[in-house]
């Protein structure tokens, strides 16, 4: 049987030695997708969606990929941005708590009122005024 | 070669990222990648495999295929690289499973299954590379050059193959033939 038929070769020549176009039909047949033999439309289709199922995935995940390194950049500078602003941030804070601090640990004694201090003081006095008003007496 | 305009266009803007167009490529070539891919692996669910595999690769290096070229040739290659992958990670096949793979089509229970049984068992007698270059030259035409650039041998080699692959399976149907 593999002599009935010759096959031609690509180049057009005919190939003598071919296994003969009956054998090749069988083996096409057997080489056919299950499916495809019975509704052929519809195995291709499928396999085609099936195909750039696969395609669509593969991009996306490559896009992401493409993105990560752009990502990582972009958190280093705002990363970067945000320690420059803190830093700018304390420095302009620092001379708004050196004046709170000073304010409390020198307080301005000329413009303080006297009045609570010098009565303990007065206090004092007015018992030495009161023991010396008693004693003249 | 000439290229088809249409398959020019559908590679050109496939390569610019275009999927519906790649979409269009798929359309065109998955019949022949598909028998690249059994030819190779013999079995229907891996040559499904191989041929979803090469598509992705495919669209992964579009940015490196040379439009002035045919696609299907250079899609073929890839298609083979990833069956060839399978076929050495599934390198334990049993005859069986080639027989089963090879029945499963005829579903008319009218033909000849002894016929169809033989060849079964013929082709899986053959060593891989023999069987391939086989199917891929006899029954899907592509030159020894072009077989040799799929499966990574020279053409000369792709050549001898077959030579020894028809003797051999003439020898296995000789009964048949009678």
């Amino acid at each position: 049987m593999a002599d009935e038929l010759k096959f031609p070769d690509a180049d057009g020549k005919r190939d003598d030695d071919s296994i003969g176009e009956p054998l090749v039909s069988l083996i096409r047949e057997a080489y056919t997708p299950p499916d495809a033999a019975a509704w052929p439309d519809m195995y291709w289709a499928g396999l085609e969606r099936r195909i750039m199922s696969r395609v669509s995935a593969e991009a996306e995940k490559s896009w992401w990929a493409e993105l990560l390194p752009w990502g990582r950049i972009v958190l280093a500078a705002a990363g970067a941005i945000f320690a420059v602003a803190g830093v700018i941030n304390y420095e302009m804070a620092e001379p708004d708590e050196q004046i709170a601090y000073e304010a409390i640990a020198q307080p301005d004694l000329t413009s303080a009122s006297d009045e609570p201090i010098a009565s303990q003081y007065l206090t004092s006095d007015n018992d030495a005024v009161t023991l010396r008003y008693f004693l003249s007496n | 070669m000439r290229i088809p305009d249409e398959e020019r266009a559908l590679a050109k803007a496939a390569r610019d990222g275009d999927q519906n167009a790649f979409a269009g490529l798929v359309r065109l070539h998955q019949r022949r990648a598909y028998l690249v891919a059994r030819a190779i692996v013999t079995v229907h669910e891996d040559a499904e495999d191989a041929v979803q595999d090469g598509f992705v690769r495919a669209y992964d290096a579009m940015n490196r295929f040379d439009t002035s070229q045919s696609f299907g040739p250079w899609l073929n290659r890839i298609v083979a690289n990833a069956a060839l992958d399978i076929a050495r990670r599934r390198k334990v096949r049993n005859t069986d499973e080639l027989t089963d793979a090879l029945r499963s089509p005829f579903r008319d229970p009218a033909e000849d299954a002894e016929l169809k049984a033989r060849l079964a068992e013929a082709l899986a007698q053959l060593p891989d590379r023999a069987r391939s270059v086989i199917v891929l030259h006899d029954v899907e035409g592509f030159t020894h050059a072009e077989i040799g650039d799929m499966l990574g041998i020279p053409g000369g080699t792709a050549r001898s193959d077959l030579h020894h692959a028809r003797q051999k399976l003439r020898g296995l149907l000789k009964d048949l033939k009678e």
